[in-house]
C-alpha cells in the first residue's frame, strides 16, 4: 500500500487541488471520518466472511461431487494403461550391430531388439527396419541368402520399405552364397560400399537410411574358404527426424487415420503405406441380393503370420456380400503385428493366450475361437471358419448364400466347405457344380452351431491331447456318417507356405495347382439335388448316362479318356470293402491329385473332371453303385509299387499332418 | 501526512474489497450454474412451466442419430412413466401434433436412450458431427463379458455407455448387447481414473449402477412433443422389468482358479450329464416362464453356477427355488405336458412343499418352495419312509439375473450368503458324497408329519 503514491508528473494539478480540498474537509469532520473508517472495517469483515463461506461451499460441493460420482461408479480395478510404446523424446539413437558366425544382435539405445545365437538357425542376412522418428522396430526379417531365391525375397522386401526408414543389416554365418547381382545392387543403392564385394563367409554390418545417409558399415573378410571372417561390432548414432517428416500427408479421414497408425508402426506391406498412391483399405464390394449369410459370423483363425493375414483379409473384404461387422480375427498369442493388421482394416480382433504346444495349441485355439464366436453372436445358427493363409473367392459368400439352407435343413450334413481336395487345375471344371463328400475338407467352411454346442464343444480334445482339430473332426465318432457339401471349383485358395505342417515342397506338390474360382456371382446348379435322397437320384441318373471307359487301357494315361468335351465317363476300380483304397490311392497318385489320404469320396464314388469331361470312379464291389457296372467290365486293380513299402508310411504321417 | 495515509489506505482497501466481493459473487454464481445447470433451469421452468433446453437438446440428438441411421429408443424411466399414462392416446394418434410440451420439457439433467450394439457400426463420424453440433461426449468402455468366460481370450474393450452433453442437459446412451440365452445386457458404468468425474452427476443416472438384463423389446415409433422417437411398445412392462433387471456376471476368474485346483471332469459321463442337465434346465425355464412363475437356481445348481460357472457333473439333478407366493396349481400339469412326469410331491402349499420331476435318463428336476419369514427364508424337506420333516434356513435375499448354460435365469443376488448358508464356509471344496438330510449346513429337524396327513404330503409316483 505504501507504494501507492500519486505520481506528480502525470497527475493534473486541478485534480490534486480538488482532492486536497475534499481531504481537509473530511479531516475537519471527525465524526464522519470515524464513520467511514468503521464502515470500511465492517466491509472488510463481510468480505472475509463471504470469502470463507465461498471456500467452504466450493470445497463441500466439490467433495460431494467427488463422492457422488466416485461411489459405485469407480472402476474397481486400477486401470493401469501401459502405452504400447514408451514415449521417447530422444533425438539420437545409439545403435549397436554385431555380426559373427554363430551370433548376431542389434541393440537400439541399449535395448536388444534382435538376438540370435541359436545353432543352425537364422543363417543369412538379418534386416531390421526402424521408424526414423521414434526409433521403434517396424519389421524384422531374416533372408537366408545362402540358399537360392532368398535374395529375391529380400529385394522385394527392401523395395516395399518406405523411403526414410532406417535399415539395419547384419550377417549370421553365411549370407553371400546366393546373393545375386540384383540384390547387391539394391544394397549398393542404399549406400553400402561393401555389399558389391561381399563374399563367402564374410561378416558384415550396415546401418543406413533408405534413400539417404549411411550411418555406418563394418566388414570382416573371410581369410580362407574354411574359416569365417572375424566378428564385427558396429557402434553408431542415428539422428531421429520429426514425426511429421516420417509420415505421409494423406487427407485426414477416418480410413487414413487407421492407415497412418498402421504405417507408423510396421513395415513391409508395400503400397498400403505409399504416400503418393496408397492402395485402398476399404473395398465396398457389391452387396449380394438376398444374402442369406449376411448375419453369419466369420471367424478368422490366425497365428503370427501378419503378411498372410493381410493378404487374406484383403481378399475376404473384397468378396461380394461380405459383412465386415460379423468378422472377428482370433490371434493365437499376444502378437502385435497381426493385431495391427486387423485394426488397419477396422475389424475386431481377439488375442488368445497360447495353451499347450504344436497341434494341440492350434486345436485349443480353434475351440476358444469357435466358442467365442458363438458367444459374441448368440443369435447365429452358423459360423464361417477361415484361416489366415487362404485367399477367398469373390463369390465365396454367394456360394454359401445359395447353399446354406441345406445345412439348416438336411440333418445328414456335417458342413459346407469351400474347398475341394481333388479340385486341381486339371480335375475341376464347373463352378456351378456341387458334390457331397464323406470327408471334411476344412479350409474355409461353415459350422452349424448346434453341432458345435451339442456335440463338438463338450468333448473337444483337451490340451494334453496332441491332436489336430481337423483330424479329430474327421474321426467317425464325431462325423457319424454325415457328409459335407463342396464345390467342384474351390472357393478358397491355400497360399500358406510357412506353417506348422507346411513347407515349400509340400505346398508346391499339393496346393499350388489347386483351382480357385475367380468368376463373380456364379449361379449354382440344381442345389436341391444335394439333399440326401435327391443326391442318390442324381448319381444314378449320372451313372445311367455315363459312358463306360475302355478298361483295358492304362487309366493313368491321358488317352484313357477320349478327346471330347462335356461328356460323362465312368470307370470301375477294385475296392474290396469300404476301407480298401489301394487302387484309388494309386490312381490319385498318377492323376496328380490328393493321394496322402482318401478325400472326396461318396459311397465309394469319386467325381472329378478329366479333359473337360465329367469323370466318375466307382469302387467295386464296395460301392452301392457297383450294380451299374456292366458284367463284361473287370474293375481295374492297381498295385502299390513294392519298393515303396517303406515310403507308404511317410505319406500316412504327412497326411496326418495336413493343413 | 500519516492521517492522510490512513484514510487513503482505508478507502483503497474498501474499494478493493468491493471489487473483490463483486468478483466473488460472480464467480459463485458461475460456479453454481456450472455445477448444477438444473438449479437455474428449474427457476426458468417454474416461470414458464417448461424447460425448453432439454427439448432442444433431445431434438438435436435425435436429429444427429437419425442422420447417421442409428436406431436408438427411449428408455428414460421418468418419461416412459409419463408416456405410460397416456399410452392409449399416443398409440391411437401417432402423428398428432402435441398441444403442449408434456414429456421432454420436465426439467431433468438427463434423458436416457438405448441402442442395440449390433444395429450400429460404431462409426466415428457420429462423434465428429456431434462435436460440430456442440455436444461434448464421453465414452465408457470396458471388457467384453461375452469373452470373460473364456480361458485367456482378450478382445477389444467394448463401449457400454455414451454421454452426450449440450448446455445443461445430457443424453445418456446405454448400449445393449445380445447375450447367449436370448436376452439383452447392458454393462455397469464405471469411471476410469483419468475420466472427468464431474462431466455429469453420474449418481443420478438411471442406468449404470449395476449391469442389467432385459428381454428384447418390441418397439413403437411415436410422436410426442413434436419429436419422433422409438419407445418400448409396452412402457409399463419395460419399467417393471427395469425395476428388477440387475445382472450378476458369473465369477469366471474364480471358476478358473477352482478348476486349477480341482480339474474338470471331461469324461463322457460328465459330458452327457451336463448336456442332459442343460436341456432339462432349458425345458424347465421354458415351462415356468410360460406360466409366469419366477424361479431361481438353488442348491447344487446354484453352487455350480457360483463356484464353477457350470453344472456340477456329479450333482445328478437340477435344483430350482420358487417363492411359495408364486406357486400355481398349473405347475404340475405344465411340466407333465412338457414331458416331465411328477416323481414325487412332498408337503403341501401351506408347509414344506417340494416337487420332483423325472427328466431324461435319471436326471431329476427338484423344485423347492421357499417360505418367507420376518428375518429369514426357509424351505422344507421330507423323508418319505419316516415322514420326518426338515427345514433349511436361508438369510433373506433378492433375485438377480445371470447367464447360465445359455439361459437367462435368476440367482439370489446375495449368492455368497445363500451358498454359505447351504454349504457352509467350506463350499469351495467339492464334496461328492452328499446326504440331503444331514450334509447341508442349514438343515434343522422340523418334527414329523402327522400320520393322517401322509397320504397328502408324501406322494411318490
Amino acid at each position: 500500500m505504501d507504494e501507492w503514491k500519486p505520481n506528480p508528473a502525470v497527475k493534473p494539478h486541478k485534480k490534486r487541488s480538488w482532492y486536497l480540498a475534499w481531504k481537509y474537509k473530511l479531516m475537519n469532520q471527525r465524526a464522519l471520518r470515524k464513520l467511514c473508517q468503521t464502515g470500511a472495517v465492517l466491509f472488510l469483515l463481510v468480505t472475509v466472511i463471504v470469502n470463507i463461506k465461498l471456500i467452504l461451499d466450493t470445497r463441500r460441493a466439490a467433495y460431494e461431487e467427488e463422492e457422488e460420482s466416485a461411489q459405485d461408479y469407480d472402476d474397481e480395478m486400477l486401470n493401469v494403461e501401459v502405452p504400447r510404446h514408451p514415449v521417447n523424446n530422444k533425438k539420437v539413437l545409439d545403435v549397436e550391430v554385431y555380426s559373427s558366425r554363430s551370433k548376431v544382435y542389434v541393440a537400439v539405445d541399449g535395448t536388444t531388439v534382435l538376438e540370435d545365437e541359436a545353432r543352425e538357425q537364422g543363417r543369412g542376412i538379418h534386416v531390421i527396419v526402424l521408424n526414423q522418428a521414434t526409433g521403434h522396430v517396424m519389421a524384422k526379417r531374416v533372408f537366408d541368402t545362402y540358399s537360392p531365391h532368398e535374395d529375391e525375397a529380400m529385394v522385394l522386401f527392401l523395395n516395399m520399405v518406405a523411403r526414410g526408414r532406417i535399415l539395419i543389416f547384419t550377417i549370421k554365418d553365411e549370407g553371400s552364397f546366393h546373393l545375386k547381382e540384383t540384390a547387391k545392387n539394391v544394397l549398393k543403392s542404399l549406400g553400402s560400399q561393401v555389399a558389391p564385394f561381399l563374399s563367402w563367409r564374410d561378416m558384415w554390418t550396415f546401418v543406413g537410411k533408405k534413400g539417404g545417409e549411411v550411418y555406418g558399415e563394418k566388414h570382416a573378410k573371410s581369410p580362407a574358404l574354411s574359416t569365417w571372417g572375424d566378428p564385427v561390432l558396429l557402434k553408431t548414432e542415428v539422428h531421429l527426424t520429426s514425426v511429421e517428416d516420417a509420415e505421409c500427408h494423406w487427407p485426414d479421414t477416418e480410413l487414413n487415420r487407421r492407415r497412418k497408425r498402421f504405417c507408423s508402426k510396421v513395415e513391409g506391406y508395400g503400397s498400403v503405406c505409399s504416400c503418393k498412391d496408397p492402395t485402398p483399405i476399404e473395398f465396398n464390394p457389391d452387396p449380394l441380393k438376398d444374402n442369406k449369410v449376411f448375419d453369419v459370423p466369420v471367424a478368422v483363425i490366425a497365428g503370427n503370420r501378419p503378411n498372410y493375414l493381410y493378404r487374406m483379409l484383403r481378399s475376404l473384404l473384397s468378396a461380394q456380400g461380405v459383412n465386415p461387422q460379423m468378422i472377428t480375427v482370433f490371434i493365437d498369442g499376444y502378437y502385435e503385428e497381426p493385431m495391427d493388421v486387423v485394426e488397419l482394416f477396422g475389424l475386431s480382433g481377439i488375442q488368445h493366450t497360447p495353451i499347450s504346444i504344436k497341434n494341440a495349441r492350434v486345436s485349443q485355439h480353434y475351440k476358444a475361437s469357435l466358442t467365442a464366436t458363438f458367444n459374441l453372436f448368440p443369435d447365429a445358427k452358423f459360423a464361417v471358419v477361415l484361416e489366415e493363409d487362404l485367399d477367398i473367392s469373390v463369390d465365396f459368400f454367394s456360394f454359401l448364400s445359395q447353399s446354406i439352407h441345406l445345412l439348416e435343413e438336411d440333418e445328414s450334413l456335417y458342413c459346407i466347405s469351400a474347398w475341394n481336395d481333388q479340385g486341381y487345375e486339371h480335375t475341376a471344371e464347373d463352378p456351378s457344380l456341387l458334390y457331397r463328400v464323406e470327408t471334411m475338407p476344412g479350409l474355409g467352411w461353415v459350422l452349424r452351431k448346434s453341432l458345435y454346442k451339442d456335440e463338438l464343444e463338450p468333448k473337444w480334445p483337451t490340451p494334453e491331447k496332441l491332436w489336430d482339430w481337423d483330424m479329430w473332426m474327421r474321426m467317425p465318432e464325431q462325423r457319424k456318417g454325415r457328409e459335407c457339401i463342396i464345390p467342384d471349383i474351390s472357393r478358397s485358395y491355400h497360399f500358406g507356405i510357412v506353417g506348422l505342417n507346411m513347407n515349400g515342397y509340400f505346398h508346391e506338390a499339393y496346393f499350388k495347382k489347386h483351382k480357385f474360382n475367380t468368376v463373380p456371382n456364379v449361379q449354382l446348379k440344381n442345389v436341391e439335388s444335394l439333399r440326401k435322397d435327391n443326391y442318390e437320384t442324381e448319381i444314378h441318373r449320372l451313372l445311367g448316362e455315363a459312358e463306360v471307359l475302355d478298361h483295358s487301357r492304362n487309366p493313368c494315361e491321358d488317352s484313357f479318356v477320349p478327346d471330347t468335351e462335356g461328356r460323362v465317363y465312368v470307370m470301375f476300380i477294385k475296392m474290396e470293402q469300404e476301407a480298401d483304397f489301394t487302387t484309388w490311392t494309386q490312381l490319385a497318385k498318377c492323376l496328380h491329385i490328393w493321394d496322402l489320404d482318401v478325400r472326396g469320396n461318396h459311397k465309394g464314388l469319386w467325381r472329378l473332371f478329366r479333359k473337360k469331361n465329367h469323370f466318375l470312379v466307382v469302387g467295386v464291389p464296395a460301392s452301392p453303385y457297383s450294380s451299374k457296372k456292366p458284367s463284361s467290365v473287370t474293375p481295374i486293380f492297381m498295385e502299390p509299387p513294392a519298393k515303396e513299402e517303406g515310403a507308404v508310411a511317410v505319406p500316412a504321417v504327412a497326411a496326418a499332418e495336413q493343413t | 501526512m500519516q492521517k492522510i495515509n490512513r484514510n487513503v489506505v482505508l478507502a483503497l482497501l474498501s474499494l478493493t474489497s468491493l471489487v473483490f466481493l463483486l468478483f466473488q459473487l460472480c464467480y459463485y454464481k458461475f460456479y453454481l450454474s456450472q455445477k448444477n445447470g438444473a438449479a437455474f433451469s428449474k427457476v426458468r421452468g417454474s416461470q414458464s412451466g417448461q424447460d425448453s433446453t432439454r427439448w432442444h437438446v433431445v431434438r438435436k440428438f435425435l436429429g444427429l442419430i437419425s442422420n447417421h441411421n442409428i436406431p436408438v429408443y427411449l428408455i428414460d424411466p421418468l418419461i416412459l412413466g409419463l408416456i405410460d399414462k397416456d399410452i392409449e392416446q399416443i398409440r391411437s394418434s401417432p402423428d398428432g401434433p402435441s398441444p403442449e410440451c408434456k414429456y421432454f420439457c420436465a426439467p431433468r439433467d438427463f434423458t436416457t436412450f438405448a441402442l442395440l450394439d449390433k444395429t450400429w457400426k460404431h462409426e466415428v463420424g457420429l462423434f465428429r458431427t456431434a462435436e460440430k453440433m456442440g455436444f461434448q461426449w464421453l465414452k465408457i468402455i470396458n471388457k467384453d463379458p461375452r469373452l470373460d468366460g473364456m480361458d485367456d481370450l482378450s478382445g477389444m474393450e467394448i463401449p457400454l455407455h455414451y454421454i452426450f452433453k449440450l448446455a445443461s442437459h445430457a443424453i445418456h446412451l446405454v448400449i445393449f448387447y445380445e447375450r447367449s440365452g436370448n436376452f439383452l445386457w447392458h454393462g455397469p458404468l464405471r469411471l476410469k481414473q483419468h475420466m472427468d468425474r464431474k462431466f455429469v452427476p453420474f449418481r443420478k443416472l438411471h442406468f449404470g449402477r449395476y449391469p442389467g438384463a432385459y428381454e428384447k423389446p418390441e418397439l413403437l415409433l411415436v410422436s410426442i412433443d413434436d419429436l419422433k422417437v422409438q419407445i418400448p411398445k409396452n412402457p409399463s412392462s419395460f419399467l417393471e422389468e427395469m425395476s428388477h433387471s440387475r445382472f450378476l456376471e458369473c465369477r469366471y476368474r474364480e471358476a478358473r482358479a477352482f478348476f486349477q485346483l480341482y480339474p474338470d471332469d471331461a469324461s463322457l459321463d460328465a459330458v452327457e450329464f451336463r448336456k442332459k442337465a442343460k436341456s432339462l434346465l432349458h425345458l424347465a425355464a421354458l415351462t415356468l416362464n410360460n406360466l409366469g412363475v419366477k424361479f431361481w437356481l438353488s442348491s447344487g445348481t446354484c453352487l455350480g453356477w457360483y463356484r464353477q460357472c457350470n453344472v456340477i457333473p456329479y450333482s445328478k439333478d437340477v435344483d430350482l427355488g420358487i417363492f411359495i407366493r408364486d406357486y400355481k396349481a398349473d405347475i404340475i400339469p405344465a411340466f407333465q405336458k412338457a414331458g416331465l412326469p411328477l416323481k414325487h410331491k412332498f408337503g403341501k402349499v401351506e408347509d414344506s412343499l417340494e416337487l420332483s420331476f423325472q427328466g431324461e435318463d435319471d436326471v431329476k428336476l427338484d423344485i423347492f418352495f421357499f417360505y418367507e419369514e420376518d428375518d429369514h427364508i426357509w424351505n422344507g424337506g421330507t423323508q418319505a419312509k419316516s415322514g420326518k420333516k426338515f427345514k433349511y434356513l436361508f438369510p433373506k435375499f433378492t433375485l438377480c439375473w445371470t447367464e447360465f448354460v445359455e439361459l437367462k435365469v435368476h440367482v439370489p443376488c446375495e449368492t455368497l450368503q445363500y451358498v454359505e448358508a447351504n454349504y457352509g464356509l467350506e463350499w469351495k471344496v467339492p464334496v461328492k458324497t452328499w446326504d440331503w438330510k444331514s450334509s447341508p449346513f442349514n438343515v434343522q429337524d422340523n418334527g414329523v408329519w402327522p400320520i393322517d396327513e401322509w397320504d397328502n404330503v408324501i406322494q411318490i409316483y
